[in-house]
């Protein structure tokens, strides 16, 4: 990770540019989008014991127009599929995705042969900054996928990395 | 209390509350033709989270179907496990030792309070309360925490199997879920009543709110908390006794006034009965193995095979039909809220918008379950 | 008299004269027809106390006589015979409270022209389950005040869970 991963703007303030993303990377304020199971492990990392008010990014606003990262919890079929579009194109630039859960990286579980309605990653409709595989994911790794997106935008760990015991 | 709305017809106005909304909890959207504040006409469009379930279970073996189940309502997995694994173990007349059973019966009722928990989070964040959230997560996660170390997972459980379950629980369990009964038994009424169900605000929003008859509930086929907050004393845990809860002392706590109040009531009474379940059934917990025999490869006679268990939500039943095959040939899932909700757009006419939202949210919806 | 009784005896008023109440028959085999009747069930078997299977025609009368004996509606699923050309529905009644009595309703159309008439007047519940079959089988509900896909796009243009669907 180095400088080349900043968000591009068309000008360029080196030195602005680099508080900015620290204050970005501070306080992502992340988009309600609840679709499935993933959803409550996404509201358990909200609640009481994990409270990712630790790191800065509590402030769960419902409009995209608010919010500077969309978490994609959940399944993504072909009803949806032009909701979530609009969506991540009301949101203001710079925005960035992490895909939440095997669905939303791939299909998942629903990445079989009769598929007829879901479809498979959301990588398929826009960019995806951090994936975070999981059916659902942990908690912890929610966390963790904050902490690789803060690491994609400031270019630096902000965290100790938890070595394995 | 609905309040008679005087229309005309170019005065009215169409709100789409969802899919991305909220208070949806999911993605339901609902086609509101407003007249001002009031709602003229609510009509629920689903299937922005519809994932082919039942085709799936067709074109899987018996177990395959398994995983599914967890993933429809992901807040009470447990009894969809169970109602599948019942169905399915009626269809090929698997026996299960009564240890499994009792084991069953203990993590659904523990999964059915983590449900009613995160229903009272969720419902009360609607009406824009916040901090009752941090405590029913705290308690929900004491749950969460039991259940994994005996199922291996924190949410999507695939704990049973057909003729048992996949792992026995140990005096770890045993002693973590008494220690979780006198805590949640003490924390109730200091916190949860106090704190909410008393307080003036709740009582002014939600009272006499979302009225639902008796007559309503049956032509519409709502089941669950919605048809015991209407009076209606309905449940398949008493109607049709399965698996081992004829053994249990339990109430149905039913309240006759139909309103989002008294939903709210069933669920909190039934918190308390599924303590007092868990808690004779940890007292009676008979020994011995927790998997019976049952074949690897399931082909259940030909034949049409109905089976219905208690979720949170409401009555499921797997509607089955078998060809002999090792495949489901057809399966139907009844699902509660589809059919709860179902009534929403009948009772949510003439309401102000606010009153409609907390209505919905007393319904306590589970979208995925919902369309399957 | 306990309910399983009063219930068939209700429902034979749709088969007068000695319809013989056939055994739960299942087959796929258009060269044998399955006889018209009521028959009770073993429900710690099947799970249903009653299995009516009646003429397309029939459903909506099997529908008021359950709604007057205060059942209500469960659900209704399609089921679908492939090898004898014909799509079935399955109506599933219960007792809301008290006694428990579960009554299966059955009837098959042909595959090429599938309709049924609707019991939306009935049970307004079937107003939803209606649209799922018909989006799932493409059965026509005739009568049905609002038949358009309910689970998927507006705008798809298959039936998914035919046995001869693929995507």
């Amino acid at each position: 990770m180095g400088e080349e991963n900043l968000p591009t703007s068309v000008v360029q303030f080196a030195q602005l540019d680099t508080l900015l993303n620290l204050c970005r990377a501070n306080s992502l304020w992340p988009m309600t989008f609840g679709l499935a199971c993933c959803a409550i492990e996404m509201m358990c990392t909200g609640g009481s014991r994990y409270d990712i008010s630790r790191f800065g990014a509590e402030v769960f606003r419902p409009s995209p127009r608010q919010s500077d990262v969309m978490i994609v919890a959940g399944t993504v079929n072909k009803k949806l599929e032009l909701a979530v579009r609009t969506l991540y194109d009301q949101m203001p630039e710079p925005k960035w995705v992490i895909a939440m859960g095997n669905c939303a990286i791939s299909g998942g579980p629903f990445k079989v042969k009769v598929n007829y309605n879901v479809i498979e990653g959301v990588d398929k409709l826009f960019p995806v900054d951090v994936y975070i595989p999981g059916c659902p994911p942990r908690p912890e790794a929610l966390l963790e996928g904050i902490m690789t997106l803060e690491e994609k935008i400031t270019g630096k760990r902000r965290w100790p990395r938890v070595q394995a015991a | 209390m609905n309040v008679p709305v005087h229309l005309q017809p170019d005065e009215t106005f169409v709100l789409n509350l969802g899919p991305q909304h909220p208070a949806t909890h999911g993605v339901l959207r609902v086609k509101l033709t407003m007249d001002g504040e009031y709602i003229v006409r609510a009509e629920p469009v689903l299937g922005y989270i519809h994932r082919m379930h039942e085709k799936m279970a067709e074109s899987g073996t018996f177990a395959q179907f398994m995983p599914n189940t967890a993933r429809m309502d992901y807040l009470h997995a447990l009894a969809f496990n169970h109602g599948w694994a019942l169905v399915v173990e009626k269809a090929a007349g698997i026996e299960v030792p009564e240890r499994a059973e009792y084991i069953r019966v203990i993590t659904v009722e523990l999964n059915r309070i983590a449900s009613h928990l995160l229903w009272w989070a969720a419902f009360l964040l609607d009406l824009g309360g916040f901090t009752p959230l941090l405590y029913a997560f705290d308690d929900r996660e004491q749950i969460v925490d039991l259940l994994e170390r005996v199922t291996g997972s924190r949410l999507t459980y695939c704990y049973m199997r057909f003729g048992g379950v996949y792992n026995d629980i140990d005096d770890e369990f045993i002693t973590g879920t008494r220690a979780f009964i006198t805590r949640l038994r003490s924390r109730l009424p200091r916190i949860y009543h106090d704190l909410v169900t008393h307080n003036i605000i709740l009582i002014k929003r939600i009272k006499d709110i979302g009225i639902i008859s008796a007559e309503q509930c049956r032509r519409y086929g709502a089941t669950g908390p919605v048809a015991r907050g209407s009076g209606i004393s309905y449940d398949i845990r008493k109607n049709e006794p399965y698996s081992v809860y004829p053994e249990f002392d339990f109430d149905i706590p039913v309240f006759p006034e139909g309103d989002s109040m008294a939903r709210y009531m069933v669920r909190m009474h039934e918190i308390e009965q599924s303590l007092r379940i868990i808690e004779q059934a940890l007292d009676k917990l008979p020994g011995g193995a927790v998997m019976g025999k049952a074949p690897k490869m399931l082909k259940p006679e030909a034949g049409y095979y109905y089976s219905a268990v208690e979720t949170a939500r409401g009555s499921l039943g797997h509607r089955l039909v078998c060809d002999g095959d090792k495949n489901p040939y057809k399966l139907k899932l009844r699902s509660p809220t589809f059919s709860n909700l179902s009534l929403y757009g009948e009772v949510a006419e003439g309401m102000l918008l606010a009153d409609a939202l907390a209505f919905m949210g007393s319904l306590d919806l589970v979208i995925p379950e919902i369309d399957r | 008299m306990d309910l399983t009784e009063t219930t068939h005896m209700a429902l034979a008023v749709l088969f007068p004269g000695d319809a013989v109440a056939p055994a739960p028959v299942l087959t796929d085999d258009a060269a044998e027809p399955i006889p018209f009747g009521v028959s009770v069930l073993d429900p710690k078997r099947t799970g249903t106390c009653l299995e009516v299977y009646c003429r397309p025609d029939q459903v909506v009368e099997a529908a008021r006589i359950l709604n007057d004996e205060g059942f209500f509606l469960e659900s209704i699923a399609g089921v679908d015979w492939l090898e004898s050309g014909q799509l079935e529905a399955l109506y599933d009644y219960n007792r809301l409270g008290g006694a428990s009595c579960r009554v299966l309703v059955r009837a098959r159309v042909e595959r090429h022209e599938p309709e049924l008439p609707t019991i939306t007047d009935v049970f307004p519940s079937a107003d939803w389950h209606e649209r799922e079959t018909f989006d799932f089988y493409g059965i026509r509900f005739t009568g049905h005040p609002n038949l358009i896909r309910i689970l998927l796009p507006e705008d798809a243009d298959f039936h998914p869970l035919r046995k001869d669907y693929l995507p």
